[in-house]
């Protein structure tokens, strides 16, 4: 009798334990994006459906706070479980200890066509050999115009060298009134001068920075020639046609430039292709059924050098995360295919397989040959100084020059010799 | 004997609570500002540099531009504005003639709304208003004053006076009503034993008002150091220390040092120069004030 009592007792609480598992709540991920909702909504949602016991909580942040948020929390043990990361952040992070080696998942459950399929490796890579984030997105920065305006200011073709381009940004100011090149010109931490700085430098033939024939890393670039780039964009500045108040913007989707494209108050922006799909959207939904009148072009690259950059974006694990399996398999879901084809259409996916399916369409011609001119940050990635670093020096030092707070030369002598004290202390 | 060790032993338990919950942090702080303590390498923690962080601070091409704008902008200026705008609407919301119109109250509670603005709410409704396709520059461009839009918040030339008529447009209502309150304790007899003496609207001003307001005035006008000179808000929200670094304040750049060059050994220097600059005013405020106070407590 005791025995059976006993088996009963056993039996019951088997049945209570298997119970409390299958009622278990699904377990919880967070996912931080630093583009709109609507983006990766889709993509959430159909993850949700396939993986019932994974629930993935969104959260939104601004590119401008996204790297130094991230590395704050997983400092002290916090943070989301999967972080959507600049490629260039994705060294640091790993140097830091706040992202996840994914080597042995990349190992044990790797996507379709395998690492080998995605580009930008060198940039996942840290330089203790592990691999810290997952290629998600590709990109580059291209021109955009505004081809009714560039018409009403008498020019027909689109500017091919930096001469050209200024000449027909300040005629577009001077027939029409409107802006012409209007690029953000602000120096917060993410500022967008720091590209178009370095598109300038790099179509120069100069780097900011360089890997000598004996491997150790220099800067490549002189004090006039970051003066004549500052100088250069500060005409912009100084004639009117990038409007004064583009110093308080920095982003190249700051609302107040987006807007300006869209209603034909400005002829000419720099941006990548996801802003400059968002425009065209905006002027469809604003204008239906009229033409749209944008087209897109490369930057000057002058003696064919390379005049953008071949950027994107990556998924990173945070290093503290209590679920990484589950991380994994959402990561590795949002690079699929499936995604990119459904859901997640503003961007081009970092894989080489699924790069080659995209048809860029009439308005991206633009941004498909500049892909021919771009090149990755190679030296800037794997020198001492991380490029967050550069990038925000950068933008502080072009902000005084293009305010006027201080002279070009001066805000150029100050950034380089700040590099090399940069450098001089990682070694 | 056996008072003063009762005392002790009673307040002893809030003195270790009060040592740990400000020392510990002022210590840590200081302690990290003589390392090369980085974000990025918080998890190994910093190496002992000495007083190299504070050499390079003082040594620094824009130390002398930042605290020229902490003290001159962003603290004298908006104190003093504050102060002498408080004041004046004070004496108005105090006029017979506002409340012979029943004003008074609609007038007080007008005041309040500003002040009960978040900060954050204030910028972002200020930075529509001065943007260039904002109200202010509407209104300015429909009255025929300018020509073109102004850049309020990224021209060298307007964007100090912009931020501080933000700063006011929040702050100025508390001291207003604060100096209201004191106007209201100003007895009669002494304005009517004025006026017998035939004392103009100056000299009553001079000789009653100000005196009686002048314990408030000091107060406040304190306190309002304070606020100002570690004030991050305001400049890092409407212009985020730019055009360049135009605005960049000793709290501004405690956060661009800290979160956005990731140097949090040299941003702890600055935090201490800004605590040792803060303890000055704090020992003038304790002995202009609270020494007074304690005085006439006892």
């Amino acid at each position: 009798m005791l025995r059976l009592l006993a088996a009963g007792f056993i039996a019951s609480a088997a049945m209570i334990g298997a119970i409390g598992i299958a009622a278990a709540d699904p377990v919880t991920i967070t996912f931080r994006f630093n583009d709109t909702e609507q983006e990766v909504r889709g993509a959430i949602d159909e993850f949700q459906r396939e993986n019932p016991d994974i629930k993935v909580d969104l959260q939104r942040i601004g590119w401008k706070d996204a790297r130094n948020q991230f590395l704050r929390e997983a400092a002290v043990g916090q943070g989301p479980d999967v972080m959507h990361s600049a490629q260039v952040w994705v060294k640091e992070m790993g140097k830091a200890g706040a992202a996840l080696p994914i080597d042995q998942f990349l190992k044990k459950d790797p996507p379709p066509n395998g690492f080998g399929d995605f580009i930008s490796q060198d940039l996942a890579r840290g330089n203790d050999g592990h691999i810290y984030g997952l290629p998600w997105t590709t990109d580059t920065w291209a021109m955009v115009y505004r081809t009714d305006l560039l018409k009403q200011a008498g020019i027909d073709k689109l500017p091919t060298t930096w001469d050209e381009l200024r000449a027909d940004s300040a005629a577009v100011y001077k027939k029409t009134g409107k802006a012409g090149f209007g690029f953000p010109a602000g120096s917060s931490a993410s500022g967008a001068i720091w590209f178009l700085a370095n598109f300038y430098w790099w179509s120069h033939g100069a780097a900011l920075i360089v890997q000598k024939p004996d491997g150790s890393y220099g800067i490549g670039v002189t004090p006039d020639q970051v003066a004549a780039s500052m100088k250069y964009f500060k005409q912009y500045m100084d004639g009117g046609d990038n409007p004064q108040s583009n110093l308080a913007a920095s982003d190249a989707h700051d609302p107040s430039i987006m807007q300006a494209l869209v209603t034909g108050n400005q002829a000419m922006g720099a941006m990548p292709p996801n802003t400059y799909k968002e425009i065209i959207k905006a002027y469809e939904g604003a204008n239906p059924g009229k033409p749209v009148p944008f087209e897109s072009g490369p930057f000057p690259h002058p003696d064919h050098t390379k005049s953008s950059m071949i950027g994107g974006r990556m998924l990173v694990i945070n290093a503290n995360t209590k679920h990484p399996d589950q991380a994994w398999k959402f990561v590795k879901f949002m690079a699929s295919e499936q995604v990119f084809a459904k859901y997640y259409r503003t961007q081009f996916p970092a894989q080489k397989s699924l790069l080659k399916k995209i048809d860029f369409g009439a308005p991206l011609k633009g941004f498909a040959e500049q892909f021919e001119y771009a090149r990755t940050w190679g030296p800037y990635a794997d020198g001492p100084v991380p490029i967050g670093t550069m990038w925000n020096l950068t933008g502080r030092a072009f902000g005084k020059a293009l305010s006027g707070q201080t002279s070009p030369e001066q805000a150029a002598k100050d950034l380089l010799s700040e590099i090399e004290k940069q450098m001089a202390s990682k070694g | 004997m056996r008072d003063r060790l009762f005392i002790t032993t009673m307040l002893l338990p809030t003195v270790v609570l009060l040592l740990l919950f400000y020392g510990y942090p002022i210590f840590d702080n200081l302690h990290m500002s003589f390392t090369d303590l980085s974000l990025l390498g918080m998890r190994k923690g910093g190496n002992w540099i000495g007083l190299a962080n504070y050499r390079e601070l003082f040594r620094s091409g824009d130390f002398g531009h930042i605290l020229f704008n902490t003290f001159v902008w962003l603290t004298a200026t908006s104190v003093v504005l504050r102060l002498l705008i408080g004041l004046g609407m004070a004496l108005l919301l105090n006029t017979r003639a506002l409340k012979l119109l029943r004003l008074a109250a609609v007038s007080r509670f007008a005041l309040l709304i500003p002040w009960a603005t978040p900060p954050i709410v204030a910028v972002v409704i200020w930075r529509f208003l001065l943007e260039r396709n904002g109200a202010v520059n509407h209104a300015l461009i429909a009255l025929g004053i300018v020509d073109h839009p102004i850049a309020f918040l990224a021209d060298m030339r307007t964007v100090w006076p912009s931020l501080v008529v933000i700063m006011l447009w929040n702050t100025v209502p508390l001291i207003a009503l604060s100096l209201l309150s004191s106007l209201q304790t100003v007895p009669d007899e002494y304005y009517e034993a004025a006026e017998l003496d035939g004392a103009t609207h100056w000299q009553k001003f001079r000789f009653v008002t100000l005196p009686f307001l002048m314990p408030s005035i000091l107060v406040l006008g304190l306190m309002s150091v304070f606020w100002s000179f570690n004030n991050f808000v305001y400049v890092w929200l409407a212009t985020g220390a730019g055009p360049g670094t135009y605005t960049n304040v000793l709290a501004t750049e405690v956060y661009i040092k800290a979160f956005v060059d990731f140097r949090l050994g040299y941003s702890s220097a600055i935090g201490m120069v800004m605590a040792v600059i803060m303890a000055v005013f704090g020992i003038v405020y304790l002995r202009l004030v609270a020494r007074q106070q304690l005085e006439e407590a006892l």
